[in-house]
C-alpha cells in the first residue's frame, strides 16, 4: 500500500525543523527596547529645579510642531526592555506610572497610572523613530507628557 | 480374468494407440480370451456411442469472427484495466505530492499568524494600525491625534479639572 505522505522522516524533520525555526524568530524578535520621558511643557522659561533638564533639541522641535506650547523640560527619564507577554510597569514620578505589554511585530499596550488609577490603556504599533505621547493639562496653563519611544540600536 | 494392464492394452487399440506389433498380439489375445473379447466389444460400443451422440454445438457465426470477438473482448478489458490502473496512479501522484505542499502551506500559513500575534486572538485584533482607546475613568476623557510630520500619536488625556 502507498503511502499518502512518502518520505515520512523527512517531512516530520522539515516540520519540526520549521517550527523550531519559527520559534526561535520569536523570542528573538519580540523584546522590544523603549525609553520613557516624563516631559513637562511650558510657554515661559526654565525655572530655577536642577532637575529639570532641556529635552533634546530634536524631539522638541517635533513636539512644537504638534504642540502649543514652546519650551520642553525632562523630568524623569526610564530606558527598559518589554519582553513579548510580560507586561513591564514603570514609575515615571510619584503620582504617574505607566505599564506596557508587548504584543509582538512592534505592537505594545500601554496603561497610563495616575494615583495608583488606571486613566488611560492605548494600544498601537510603535516603530522606531515615532512618538507615542500621553499628555494632559497642569497648573498655569503648562502640560505633562508621558512621551514613549524605541530605543536606538 | 483379466488385468488392469490388459484392460488399458485394450482401450489403447481401440484408439489405434499401439504399433502394428502390439496391434496385432492384443488382436490375437482379445480373440483367443472371452472376456477380453468381451470387454472389446463393451468398450467399442462406448466408444461409438460417445463419439455418435456427442453434442454438437453450432457457432451462431463463423469461426474467424467468434475467435475475433473474444480478441476483442479481451483487447477492451486489457484497455480498461491499464486506463483504471493510470487513474490510480494519477490520484497517488496528487496524494503524495499535493498533500504534503498543502501541509507545509497550512503551516506556514500558521506561523505567520503565530509570528504575527503572540499574544493570541486578543493580540490579532490589536496588530497593524489599529489603534484602541480605553478611558475607564468617568471623570476622565481621552482623545488621540496624529502627526504624521511629526512621526508622533498623541493621546490627550482630559480630567475634567475646573
Amino acid at each position: 500500500m502507498k503511502k499518502i505522505f512518502p518520505f515520512g522522516g523527512i517531512s516530520l524533520a522539515t516540520v519540526v525543523l520549521f517550527f523550531a525555526c519559527s520559534c526561535l524568530l520569536r523570542s528573538g524578535s519580540t523584546d522590544l527596547a523603549l525609553q520613557a520621558q516624563l516631559v513637562w511643557g511650558t510657554n515661559n522659561d526654565k525655572p530655577d529645579d536642577p532637575k529639570l533638564k532641556e529635552v533634546d533639541a530634536k524631539v522638541t522641535e517635533r513636539l512644537r510642531t504638534a504642540l502649543k506650547w514652546k519650551n520642553y523640560f525632562e523630568v524623569n527619564r526610564q530606558n527598559f526592555t518589554v519582553h513579548a507577554g510580560t507586561p513591564k510597569k514603570v514609575k515615571m514620578s510619584d503620582h504617574c506610572e505607566i505599564e506596557v505589554d508587548n504584543f509582538g511585530n512592534s505592537s505594545i499596550e500601554v496603561k497610563l497610572y495616575g494615583k495608583g488609577k488606571m486613566v488611560v490603556k492605548k494600544t498601537q504599533k510603535i516603530k522606531p523613530g515615532e512618538l507615542l505621547i500621553f499628555a494632559g493639562d497642569d497648573k498655569n496653563d503648562t502640560a505633562w507628557f508621558v512621551v514613549l519611544s524605541q530605543t536606538e540600536k | 480374468m483379466i488385468n488392469h494392464e490388459t484392460e488399458l492394452r485394450l482401450q489403447a487399440y481401440l484408439d489405434g494407440e499401439l504399433s502394428p506389433g502390439e496391434a496385432k498380439a492384443v488382436e490375437d489375445f482379445s480373440n483367443s480370451d472371452a472376456d477380453a473379447r468381451s470387454l472389446f466389444e463393451e468398450l467399442k460400443l462406448t466408444k461409438s456411442l460417445l463419439a455418435e451422440n456427442e453434442l454438437e454445438v453450432r457457432l451462431p457465426e463463423s469461426r474467424g469472427f467468434y475467435w475475433s470477438k473474444i480478441q476483442r473482448q479481451i483487447e477492451r478489458e486489457e484497455k480498461g484495466q491499464a486506463s483504471e490502473q493510470a487513474e490510480t496512479a494519477a490520484t497517488s501522484w496528487w496524494l503524495r505530492f499535493l498533500a504534503p505542499a498543502a501541509a507545509l502551506v497550512a503551516l506556514a500559513v500558521l506561523v505567520v499568524v503565530a509570528l504575527r500575534a503572540p499574544k493570541g486572538a486578543e493580540a490579532l485584533v490589536a496588530l497593524d494600525d489599529s489603534h484602541e482607546i480605553e478611558t475607564p475613568l468617568e471623570e476622565t476623557s481621552s482623545f488621540s491625534f496624529q502627526s504624521e510630520a511629526a512621526g508622533m500619536t498623541v493621546v490627550w488625556v482630559d480630567s475634567h479639572r475646573e
